[in-house]
């Protein structure tokens, strides 16, 4: 009996490490597509002479590819990591496989703390502190936001074991948010208005190399910790009593897993505005894939899957060839929802926690 | 009443529910009873009764209101989290579902508390997974969903997954609730097992009091005032089980061991013959409310076994009747 039991798990474990590798070299394909595609159009000779440091033909290129396209495209493969993670965190923790940053109001949070910093502050005269503290500001204002909300939903949980409840709770803790975020918009100026709506619409574009530091920094961070709660997220399949007799504190694992969501969910919605769908489709793309539960394969699956996504989606945000540039959440949003509706036809329901 | 064999030992507990430091309802208190190894221990009760309740408090996953718990000699509170995780295994009456999760993956889930932060499991885990799954013959569907096997096959995979989890300790709430008979047989006579070969302490709630007659070492039996221990025919011979259903109209029939509704009996009627046909004869004639005697009626039913078959004579007054199933037989009978 034990030999065919190790002859089937060695082929699943071939089979996992193939998928991975696939994906990692489909990441590659698109993160040099990223990088050579877009608005203008740059001869690749020129691109790949730029990357190795000779002197290129055109000044403006240089800036284009140095200072644009490649810290744009490592916010791709930085964003779509973290969503992708974060929404495999939420669905497992909260054994929902609607759960995600963007559904349980996480990013209205964070949405929430940078409409009291841009607007708010800044229009009680606090517009030095946001010049010179900018980065750090908004990723602080985001996080506090988002992990306000996650706090409000962990403690509401504790107490009401219906998921759907807790679900209905986080979609109104969300809610409040916008209304607060509404009331800050209805005082502010046109121009704080303005740049408040356009960073809700999300891209990719603004972040400066700076901020690439600070962005890559507490995703690295984020992604870490849940790489080590690989083994805590697997017990708490099947639920807190379970994970409490295999020796787990949930209330511990609930701190973990939201420290290191609102780390990802949080900064990356403050730099790049709330991307939605990420979160919710890369998971299940993930458990499709690798058909299987377990995190240690389906951790690094959504994070390769999430960058290659956030790739692709870029790519076509950018309209190569064009002058005009797509809000990235419109493409995050109308790439995943046919996936998810196509999963949904495809397997009857959605293959995942319940 | 407890010795130092003894693994377990409830020491004036009482269960019930708190909100903050007040007791909003207590279930039970003043509960004094034991277990040691080896031995297969039944909660017996009717339903709300506080059966979950006692033994989620037992896995520490609900907190006691007053009374201690004691494991092997050490207050249940002095176990740290991975000390009580390799003590006691529990399996709950939630059904798991979660898409994607083999069966060979749930089992291992039970080897958590010896694996290494990144739950990697050693050869010597797999071995043990893989032993597991041979000891609750389901060793086949190895690579199978939970999702998509059966709940037989569900409640043998959780209870192999607290084998693998290598406990002195098993609970299990309602383990047969949901099996078809067959199920019922095989989880006991798995549970029979591991505490009699394994020497586990087995703990489990159950509704089967049959069974539990038949194979528990040791009956819990839970009633509003008290929890009553002792073995399963103690219980029978001192009229414990009255006290099961309080209210109820069911009695206990001491001889057969089950409960029944008790039937005014209307007609009486002559039964002769022997052998396993006169016996299920019998039974039926009671589930009609008929008294079989043996003399004293005008109406005589003599079963009669042939090499092949068995008929039933029907005898009154007047006339005799030959019939050949217990349902002509009973048809018979009701037109007299």
């Amino acid at each position: 009996m034990s030999e065919p039991n190790k002859a089937s798990i060695h082929l699943k474990k071939r089979r996992i490490a193939i998928s991975m590798g696939i994906l990692f070299l489909l990441g590659l394909i698109f993160f040099v597509l990223d990088i050579f595609l877009g608005s203008v159009h740059i001869p690749a000779g020129d691109i790949l002479r730029i990357l190795t440091g000779e002197a290129a033909i055109k000044v403006e290129w240089k800036v284009i590819i140095l200072d644009f396209r490649i810290p744009r495209t490592l916010t791709a493969v930085l964003v779509g990591a973290a969503l992708s993670v974060s929404g495999l965190q939420m669905q497992t923790i909260f054994r929902n496989p609607l759960a995600g940053p963007y559904v349980l109001g996480i990013s209205s949070g964070a949405s929430l703390g940078v409409a009291i910093l841009v607007m708010g502050f800044t229009s009680l005269g606090f517009t030095a502190v946001l010049d010179n503290a900018g980065n750090w500001a908004m990723v602080i204002a985001a996080t506090l936001g988002s992990g306000l909300i996650l706090m409000l939903i962990l403690s509401v949980s504790v107490r009401i074991r219906d998921i759907m409840t807790i679900l209905i709770l986080g979609i109104l803790f969300g809610s409040i948010a916008t209304a607060l975020v509404a009331v800050l918009q209805y005082f502010s100026t046109e121009s704080m208005l303005k740049s408040f709506i356009v960073w809700t619409m999300g891209s990719l574009g603004n972040v400066s190399s700076g901020q690439l530091r600070i962005l890559s920094f507490t995703v690295l961070l984020g992604i870490l910790i849940s790489l080590a709660s690989v083994k805590i997220l697997n017990a708490m399949l099947l639920g807190e009593d379970y994970a409490r007799t295999l020796g787990l504190d949930p209330k511990t694992v609930r701190m973990i897993i939201f420290i290191s969501t609102s780390m990802l969910a949080g900064t990356v919605t403050a730099f790049c505005g709330p991307v939605g769908f990420i979160g919710i489709v890369v998971p299940h793309i993930a458990r499709l894939v690798f058909k299987t539960a377990d995190h240690s394969v389906l951790l690094p699956g959504s994070l390769l899957i999430g960058a290659v996504f956030m790739l692709i989606s870029d790519i076509f945000s950018k309209l190569p060839g064009y002058d005009q540039v797509l809000p990235i959440n419109s493409v995050t949003a109308l790439m995943g929802i046919p996936v998810i509706i196509w999963i949904i036809i495809r397997r009857k329901k959605i293959t995942s926690l319940s | 009443m407890s010795t130092e064999n003894d693994i377990l030992v409830l020491k004036d507990l009482e269960i019930g529910f708190r909100k903050g430091r007040k007791i909003i309802a207590s279930l039970l208190s003043g509960m004094n009873v034991s277990a040691g190894r080896g031995e297969l221990v039944a909660l017996i009760g009717k339903n709300g009764i506080g059966k979950s309740t006692l033994l989620k408090t037992i896995v520490r996953l609900h907190e006691q209101l007053m009374g201690k718990i004691i494991f092997s000699g050490r207050d249940m509170q002095d176990y740290t989290a991975s000390e009580f995780s390799s003590l006691v295994g529990f399996v709950s009456t939630e059904v798991i579902r979660v898409g994607n999760l083999s069966v060979r993956d749930l089992v291992s889930l039970g080897r958590f508390p010896y694996t290494n932060w990144l739950g990697k499991l050693t050869p010597d885990d797999h071995a043990l997974v893989d032993h597991a799954m041979e000891m609750v013959n389901i060793s086949e569907l190895a690579d199978n969903n939970v999702s998509e096997i059966s709940d037989g096959e569900r409640q043998r995979a959780m209870i192999a997954r607290t084998i693998a989890q290598d406990t002195d300790i098993l609970v299990l709430d309602e383990p047969t609730a949901f099996l078809d008979l067959p199920n019922r047989f095989e989880v006991l006579h798995l549970l029979r097992y591991l505490s009699e070969e394994k020497g586990k302490l087995v703990i489990f709630s159950t509704h089967d009091l049959e069974m539990v007659l038949n194979e528990a070492d040791k009956i819990w039996m839970m009633t509003k005032d008290e929890l009553i221990e002792g073995a399963p025919e103690d219980l029978v011979l001192n009229g414990s089980f009255k006290h099961l259903f309080p209210g109820s109209k069911a009695i206990f029939n001491k001889e057969s061991g089950s409960f029944s509704y008790p039937r005014e009996g209307k007609k009486e009627i002559i039964l002769t013959g022997s052998g396993t046909a006169f016996e299920w004869t019998k039974k039926a004639l009671k589930r009609k409310a008929y008294i079989p005697v043996r003399k004293g009626s005008s109406i005589k039913i003599h079963v009669n076994n042939t090499i092949d078959s068995t008929e039933w004579v029907i005898s009154t007054n007047n006339k005799e009747l030959k019939v050949y199933s217990i349902l002509e037989l009973i048809k018979v009978c009701k037109e007299i």
